[in-house]
C-alpha cells in the first residue's frame, strides 16, 4: 500500500474503509495509521462525495406493489402436470407402447440427460446474462 | 464462495410454496430492486416494473436454485440489471419518445424519489453518467455490494469495476462541486 493505491481506492470505493476490497482493508488501515494526516484528508475528500450521494434517496416501497408481487408466486404443485384423463382408450394403448420405447431410448440417453441438466442450469443462469452495449 | 448464502434457506421454502417465505423474500429484496431500478433508470414507475419482472424470474428459478452455485443476491442483481438494460436500449431506439439523457427531475405525488434540491441534483448527475459507470456506482455505493459481487453482477473483472467506479465518482464530484461545503 502506498499513497497512489490508497488514493485510487478512496476515489473508487469512497471514504469508508469497510467498503473497500476486503483483501486490502488491513493494509489500508495500517497505512492510514502510519500516514494519518494525508490519509485523513484523502478519506475526507471521498467521504464528502459519499455524503452527497446519500442525499439521494431511492424509491419507496408501496405495500400494494409488495402484495401484487407476492400474489404472483406459484402455489405448490400448481400447473406442473398436464391432465390427460380425457384421452380415448385407444390412444391410451398407443401411449403405453410409446412409453415403452421411450424407456429404452431413455436408458441410452441417460448420460446425455445428465449433461442436459447441466445445460439447463446454464440456460437458467443465462437469463441473468447481460447484453452490455459499449463501455463508457 | 466460502460463506453460506443467507437467502438459500428462504429460497428453498419459497420453492415449496410457503406463503410466509414468499412474503419474507419480497420484503427483503423489493427495496433493493426498487433502489437499483430507480437509480439505473431514473424513473420510479419503471423501477416497479423491473422489480415485478425480476420477481417473476425469481419464482421460476426458486425450484431450480442450487445452493452454493452462486449468491442469490448477486444473481438477482444481474437479472434486474439485464431488465434495466433492456429498457435503456429501448429508450435509445426511440430517442424521440424519451430522451435518454434527460434525468428524472423529481418525484410526482406518489413517487418515492427524493424531494430535496440536493437529492435531485445528485440523481440528475447520476443519470448523466455513462451507463456502465452509473451501474458501478449504484452497485457499490447504493446497493452496498462488495467489489467481487459487483464485478460478478456486471460481468467484468474487479480491475474494470474499479476503473468504472473511479471514473464515475470523479465525474460526479466535478458535477456536484458547487454543493460541497466550503
Amino acid at each position: 500500500m502506498n499513497r497512489d493505491r490508497f488514493q485510487t481506492l478512496a476515489e473508487a470505493y469512497g471514504g469508508e474503509l469497510h467498503r473497500w476490497p476486503a483483501a486490502e482493508q488491513a493494509a489500508a488501515a495500517a497505512f492510514a495509521a502510519a500516514d494519518p494526516a494525508w490519509s485523513r484528508a484523502c478519506l475526507a475528500e471521498a467521504s464528502a462525495l459519499d455524503a452527497l450521494l446519500d442525499a439521494a434517496s431511492g424509491p419507496a416501497v408501496r405495500g400494494a406493489l409488495a402484495d401484487r408481487i407476492a400474489a404472483g408466486a406459484p402455489l405448490p404443485g400448481r400447473g406442473r402436470r398436464p391432465r390427460v384423463w380425457w384421452l380415448p382408450a385407444g390412444l391410451g394403448a398407443g401411449l403405453a407402447a410409446a412409453c415403452a420405447v421411450g424407456l429404452l431410448v431413455g436408458v441410452q440417453l441417460g448420460d446425455r440427460a445428465t449433461q442436459n441438466q447441466a445445460v439447463s442450469t446454464a440456460v437458467a443462469d443465462s437469463e441473468a446474462s447481460l447484453d452490455f452495449g459499449g463501455d463508457a | 464462495m466460502g460463506e453460506s448464502d443467507p437467502d438459500d434457506e428462504l429460497l428453498s421454502r419459497v420453492a415449496e410454496g410457503d406463503p410466509a417465505a414468499v412474503r419474507a423474500l419480497v420484503a427483503r429484496k423489493l427495496p433493493r430492486l426498487l433502489s437499483l431500478g430507480g437509480r439505473m433508470l431514473g424513473d420510479a414507475q419503471e423501477a416497479e416494473d423491473v422489480a415485478q419482472d425480476a420477481f417473476l424470474r425469481v419464482w421460476k428459478q426458486a425450484p431450480r436454485w442450487k445452493p452454493g452455485a452462486a449468491r442469490f443476491d448477486t444473481w438477482l442483481h444481474r437479472v434486474a440489471l439485464n431488465l434495466c438494460y433492456d429498457r435503456l436500449r429501448k429508450r435509445r431506439e426511440r430517442p424521440q419518445a424519451e430522451p435518454p439523457d434527460r434525468p428524472d427531475e423529481g418525484p410526482g405525488p406518489d413517487r418515492g424519489l427524493l424531494a430535496s434540491d440536493t437529492g435531485r441534483r445528485v440523481n440528475a448527475a447520476l443519470q448523466a453518467l455513462p451507463e456502465r459507470q452509473r451501474e458501478a456506482v449504484v452497485l457499490c455505493h447504493y446497493q452496498d455490494l462488495g467489489n467481487i459481487e459487483a464485478a460478478a453482477a456486471m460481468g467484468v473483472s474487479v480491475e474494470a469495476l474499479e476503473s468504472l467506479l473511479g471514473r464515475g465518482r470523479r465525474t460526479l464530484r466535478a458535477a456536484l462541486a458547487d454543493l460541497r461545503e466550503p
